[in-house]
This record gives structure tokens, sequence and C-alpha cells, in this order.
């Protein structure tokens, strides 16, 4: 009986579950100390804020803008293509080497990001093969003059029946929507850009053997309103200009088992240069933040932290506030996003950036808009508020960088009335020790 | 025989697990919480064994094993050991609202032994307050220009614990006499949150902290037998501010109440005994306007033969916390004894009923009680 009680009673007790967690009824039964949450916007704590420019030049975007806005922006991207071989060793072993005679070429760029307007047209134009990082919008104006060597209307393409046959996928991996003129346009399941393939001919891009098979295109855009796409670069995995000659070559009899055979072949060649040009260009730095553009600029702001945000706070929400100097132009898909990216170590325009990407806020820039402009820098602040080590500074930059023509302003600290503000909420330490 | 060896063994068993699970945290070794203890210092412990707490409390100034007065420990005649734990179901209703709690607790803990025939000795810890809540408040502030849902959510988990060291001294046939020092012991751990309903712009915060409390006191007690079976008894302990640190730091220093009071016991035959204690504290010192000199009386007789006996009490009075005039604490229990082991050991468990009542909330608590007491 005894034993019996015992083990009953154990087993009740060790059943048992603390539930000590009811809705308070305040405050004759809840505890004396409440949490106070409370809303500061500190309008001087950001100080020494600096603009520099040149971390990326258009060349070393992921994108190449091209845009026709009438009277705000037109950008273009030009690309000039590697060398391409010019005799074939027909024979393996054979020293011997004959002339290729190139029938066509085909040039595939992705649409990474494309507009919601309606008859969107490709041009293609041929450029000089001079194109480089020197080359600018009025250079390159003369050959975008010219007649384009071909257009596309992406629009009618995305319009037109998928192609689906076995032989198509079996050739190009996925179905494809063709014209007449011979241009493909396939959608890409992954990630939903376009790639669209110029078929163009001899006299569309004549093969140059003193050219050493090189080329050069540049590309606009035409649309009933607001044409803005943007092409992928070599500066991405696999969404890089491609050129594909096609060409054929025959076999002297003296040198083969198969006299006077044609042989057709083709050959992919890279892209030795892609980058866009627009005007009007950006304008010089001033007294402002400047964050975007081409060469790519960064704002630096550096946060001078009250001594009681560190110890004795739990900050909730921390957001920056910048005002605008006036509203980006251009097409409203060129809307990009602004990241704030903290820093490991202050030492000015080279200071290098943090790894830790939890701490990175961002925001969408909207054109047209001149709307004060808010980033919510909760995580860094918080971070800030319990590490006393680590630098309280940022940079402000466009994502991604040098891609597009945008560039927005923001007033500096040197412009009192309209500074950038940092809004702080944030709960006080709970009084402990109290009944 | 073999029945002998076996509860042998059940006493070990249960004893090894009662200490372990003694000697675990803090706030596990606290006594029966209360709603009406948020607002003040806590809610103060029982100082009673199972047996006393069976009998509404009345036994526990003539029960060696109640950590209430030194002087019954001159009644230990080997090397004891008690224990107590307590299971709780409680309820409270607040304005209509009603909420259910859960809790197990070991509130104290006594043992004792003679160092003379005359002198025994005699220790153990007990809870002094406890300090375990939580609360959930619901509300919507003005943040930003905009409404923003908030929930908090405040827990305080631990305990004071009254460690004692005591001696108790029989001055003649008749009178006893027990001395005890105390000291005030524990810790809580405070996390205070508030969650926002907005969490993709705001974050949840969260503050913790951990709150030491000190303190000392001193007891004094005497027992007297006026005849062979009527016994009276008077017991007296003042004790230093209660002060809480935090980090080291003193955040907040306390009164704490002077505690006296007096009982009769009676030992109406070979198998009935009855007792009537009252008692005061001095808790107004302690607090602000919610705090209250607190008056308990308690009634209960044990029946039956010694080695199988049956308890029951009632208690009534005061708690020392609550809005308004004091809240007051009426309760039942009742239990049974039973010796093991050839008298080395006795389990009691017993069943308590409290009904408590303040301005603005009641609580109902049904606690299940479970004591060991084993002399080696």
């Amino acid at each position: 009986m005894t034993r019996r009680l015992a083990y009953l009673s154990l087993l009740v007790v060790a059943a048992c579950v603390e539930q000590s967690t009811a809705p308070g009824v305040c405050p004759n039964f809840c505890p004396g100390g409440s949490i106070d949450v409370h809303d500061t916007i500190f309008t001087s704590i950001i100080e020494r804020d600096s603009t520099f420019r040149g971390y990326l030049q258009g060349f070393h975007a992921q994108a190449m803008a091209v845009v026709n806005v009438p009277g705000i922006v037109e950008s273009r991207a030009v690309i000039a293509t590697d060398t391409m071989f010019r005799r074939v060793t027909p024979k393996v072993g054979d020293t011997t080497t004959v002339p290729i005679s190139v029938d066509s070429t085909r040039v595939k760029f992705v649409i990474v990001r494309r507009p919601k307007t309606t008859n969107v047209r490709l041009f293609l134009y041929a450029l000089p093969l001079t194109v480089d990082s020197t080359s600018d919008f009025a250079s390159l104006d003369p050959s975008f003059s010219a007649p384009p060597v071909d257009s596309m209307n992406v629009s009618a393409l995305l319009a037109l029946s998928a192609i689906g046959d076995t032989q198509t996928v079996r050739l190009w991996g996925d179905s494809i929507r063709t014209d007449s003129a011979g241009h493909v346009l396939q959608i890409n399941a992954a990630d939903s850009t376009l790639s669209v393939f110029f078929r163009l001919d001899t006299l569309q891009a004549p093969f140059s053997v003193p050219d050493t098979g090189r080329l050069a295109f540049g590309v606009r855009v035409a649309a009933d309103s607001l044409a803005s796409i943007a092409l992928g670069t070599t500066g991405t995995a696999s969404n890089g200009p491609v050129t594909r000659f096609f060409y054929h070559y025959t076999i002297p009899d003296t040198v083969s088992a198969t006299p006077d055979s044609v042989v057709h072949g083709d050959r992919t060649v890279g892209t030795r240069f892609d980058s866009f040009v627009f005007s009007p260009a950006t304008p010089p730095d001033d007294s402002n933040l400047a964050v975007g553009g081409v060469p790519a600029a960064r704002s630096l702001l550096r946060v001078a932290m009250p001594a009681y945000l560190h110890d004795s706070i739990d900050v909730v929400r921390a957001t920056l506030i910048l005002v605008p100097v006036s509203a980006v132009q251009g097409a409203v898909t060129d809307s990009f996003p602004m990241r704030s990216l903290p820093l490991l170590a202050d030492v000015g325009a080279k200071s290098p950036l943090s790894t830790n990407t939890a701490l990175v806020a961002s925001t969408a820039i909207h054109i047209g808009s001149s709307d004060t402009v808010r980033v919510e820098l909760t995580n860094l602040v918080r971070a800030w508020s319990l590490d006393t080590t680590l630098v309280t500074s940022f940079e402000l930059a466009q994502a991604p960088e040098a891609a597009s023509y945008t560039e927005i302003r923001f007033y500096s600290s040197r412009a009192p009335a309209l500074r950038p503000a940092l809004q702080v909420t944030y709960v006080k330490r709970f009084r402990f020790g109290g009944p | 025989m073999t029945v002998g060896r076996s509860d042998g063994r059940t006493a070990v068993f249960i004893v090894v697990l009662a200490l372990l699970a003694a000697v675990g945290p803090s706030s596990r070794l606290a006594a029966q919480d209360s709603q009406f203890g948020i607002r003040g210092l806590g809610t103060p412990g029982k100082w009673e064994s199972v047996r006393a707490r069976t009998t509404g409390g009345a036994f526990a100034p003539f029960d060696a094993f109640s950590p209430m007065a030194d002087a019954a420990l001159a009644d230990v005649r080997r090397m004891s050991a008690s224990m107590a734990s307590g299971t709780s179901w409680r309820s409270a209703d607040a304005s209509g609202s009603t909420a259910a709690f859960r809790a197990t607790r070991f509130p104290a803990l006594v043992i004792a032994g003679p160092v003379t025939s005359r002198i025994v000795v005699g220790g153990g810890f007990g809870t002094y307050l406890d300090r375990t809540f939580g609360v959930i408040v619901h509300d919507t502030i003005d943040l930003r220009g905009q409404p923003q849902a908030v929930t908090d959510q405040i827990t305080n988990d631990g305990a004071v614990s009254d460690v004692r060291l005591a001696v108790a001294a029989r001055l003649g046939k008749r009178l006893a006499l027990g001395l005890g020092l105390h000291r005030l012991t524990g810790s809580s751990r405070i996390v205070a949150t508030r969650t926002f309903a907005d969490t993709l712009n705001y974050r949840t915060s969260t503050a913790r902290d951990e709150v030491a409390y000190g303190g000392n006191g001193g007891s004094a007690s005497l027992l007297l037998d006026v005849t062979r079976d009527i016994r009276v008894g008077g017991w007296y302990r003042s004790d230093s501010k209660l002060r809480a640190d935090i980090g080291g730091v003193t955040k907040a220093e306390n009164d704490l109440p002077v505690t006296y009071g007096t009982g009769v016991q009676w030992r109406a035959g070979a198998q009935a005994t009855l007792a009537g204690t009252v008692t005061w504290r001095t808790w107004s010192s302690a607090g602000d306007s919610t705090a209250h000199d607190t008056f308990n009386w308690s009634v209960g007789a044990e029946i039956g033969r010694p080695s199988a006996p049956f308890r029951f009490g009632v208690r009534g009075g005061d708690m020392p916390f609550g809005s308004g005039k004091a809240p007051s604490e009426v309760g039942y229990s009742a239990g049974l004894g039973r010796q093991f082991s050839g008298g080395r050991g006795r389990l009691d468990i017993g069943i308590e009923r409290l009904n408590r009542s303040g301005t603005g909330l009641k609580e109902r608590v049904w606690t299940f009680l479970l004591g060991l007491t084993v002399r080696p």
C-alpha cells in the first residue's frame, strides 16, 4: 500500500507541467514596471557624409540599359565581338590551311528586364570596331543615325505561337518563336528572361579578314511608350551577348581523301566588350549625396550613435530618412533598388564592406517620385547598439551598380533643413529589481 | 519480512528522488503562487510540513519538521529529515477573465538531530516569498502616427528562499526554547518581451535579467507543556530589509515584516490531537498602499493510530498584497500519514483547497501534497 501511494504521488508530481503565465489584469495584478516605447528622429546624427564615384563603369555592369524616353534620356547598348578564325586545317596533322567562307551570323542578346508597354522593337546597328570604354554617346551617334542592319519586333514575336516540335526542342533546348525574317525568341524557363537572336547575312554582318572577323553592334529600342529594356552582359553567368558564325570551306583534292568536298561548320565567339552609352550623361557631383549613375556613385554616411543608444535601450525599428533633391527621370520600369551596405572599417571611399548580409537593407527608388525615401536600417542599428566595436558607417549604393543611367541625389548634411536623419523606435530598459 | 525489505528500498528510492528534486533550481523551491503577489514582494510561503499543512497549519508550531517555531526541534530524538512537495492547480478570476495555472513546488526541507540529550540542532530551507508569475498584456499604442498592436509578456521565475540554522533546547520537562538564524537568498529570472503585430517593420524587444535577493533574520520560540496533554507555544521572527541586486548593484530594498504568533495543542487521548494557532505579520511596512498587515488563524486535528493518522484542518486570514483592503484566504485540507520501514519513514499525503478573494480577483487552488520523513 505504501509503495503504491509513493509511486502514485511521484507520478502526479512528475506529470505536472508548469503553467504560470496568464493574461494580465492591469494595473492591479501586473508588475510595477512597464515596457515603454519611444520614437525619436535624430536629425543631426548623420554626419561627415560624402559621395564617391567610380566604383563600377558601364562596361563592368551586369546589364546594359537600352532606353528611349524622348526628351528625357536615350541609352544604347554597344558590343564588340571577339576575333574569329579565318582559316581552318581541313585534315588533322596537315599544315595546309584553307580559308573559311562565312554564310551567316547569329547574334544573341538576353533581355533581362523588359517593359509592359506594347510594340517593343529592337534595332541592331553596325558600329565601328574601335568601340571601347572611351566611346560615348556623341561619338557613336553617327553610327546609330545610319540605317539599322536589322530590327526585331519583340512584342510581335511574343505574340506568336511557340514552336515545340521535337526537332526544334532538340536543337534549341526548348520551344522557340520565330518570324519570317528568321528572328528567334526563346523564353528562358528558369528566370523568364528573353533570349533574342538576330540572323544576319553577309551583307548585314560582313566577315572581314583584315579585321580578324571582329564585329561591333549597337542596340536601340523603341516602343509605343517609355521604351526601356536591359540586356545581359558578360558580367553575368549566362546572359551575355553571343555571336555565332556559320561558315563553310572547301577541301582541296590534294590534301583529302574526299576531294573538293564542302564542309559546313559554325563557331561561337564571345564578346570582348559590352557597355552602354546614354544621353544626357550623368551630371558632375555636387554637394549632395549621389547614388547610382555611370560611373557608379556611392554615398558614405557616418552615424554618431549617442551613448544611450548603445547600452540602455533595445532598438525595435530604425529608419533612415533621405530627402531627394529631385525626382529621378526616366521610364517607370527603370525604378531601382538602393541598398545600404555596412562597412567593416571606415577608410573613406575604399572602405571594405561587411559580409554580413543580414545587415544589408534595401528600398525601392521610384522613377518620377520626389517623395522622402525611407530605408529600414533596423538590423544594422540593432547591431550597432549591441556591439560597440562595429563601425557606425554605411554606404548607399544602387543595385545593380552602373547598369543604368538612373541616379538619385539626396540632400546631405550640408543642407541643415533637409539633411539625412535617423528615426529610431526603441524600448527603454525594463525596470528590473522592484516589485 | 519480504514486505519490510521492499518497503525499505522504496523509502530509499523516494528519498533519493526527493532530494534530487529539492536541490534543483531555486525557482522550484517556491511555495504556492498567487496573482495577489505580483504587485507586491511576492506570495509568502507556508512554513509547514505536509503533516502540518493538512491540519490547516495548526500543527506547524508544534511540528519539528515545520520551519515555523524552532523550539519544536526539541522533540527530535534521532537524526531525521523531512521534505514536502506540492502540486497545485490554480484558477484565477479577475473581472470575468479566467486563467488556469499549474505548478509543482518543494516548499520545505528540514534536517535535524540531537547533539546532546537536551539540545537539538536543525536546519533546512523553506520558501519565504514566491516570485514566479507571468502576465501577457495586449494593447494598441500609437507609434509613428499609426496604431500598432503590441503584446507584452513579463515572466518572473524565482523565489526568495529562507535558509535556516536553528537550535532548540529543552529547559526542563515542560519548557523548550528555540533560536534560529535565517539567511534569505534566492534569485528570479525576469524576461520582459514586447512583440509587435507588424513584424515586418518592428523587431521583438526582449530584456532579461536576473535579480539576486539577500537578507538576514532571526527567530525565537518557546513551547510550554501546561499539562501532560496541553502544550502552548509562541514564536517571534524579525528580518532585515530584503535587498534586490542586479549585477552586484542594489536596485531595491524593502522592509520585511515582524512575525509573531501563538498556538495551543491538546492531546485528547491516545488517538486524537487538536491544535489551533494565530499569527500576525506586519507586512504593511514592506510596500506601498497595496501592502497590508496580516492576521491568520488555523484549526486542525489528527486522529487515529500514530502510525496511520487521519488529519484535517481549516485556515483563514489575510494575504499581504492587494489593492484596496487586504485579500482574504480560506483553506480546507485533509490528509493521511503512514509509517513504513518499522517507523523509520513516514509518508504524508494530503489535499488542500484554498479560496482567495480580493478586490477584483478571486483565486481557487487545489493542491496535492506529498511529504516524506525519514529517520535513518
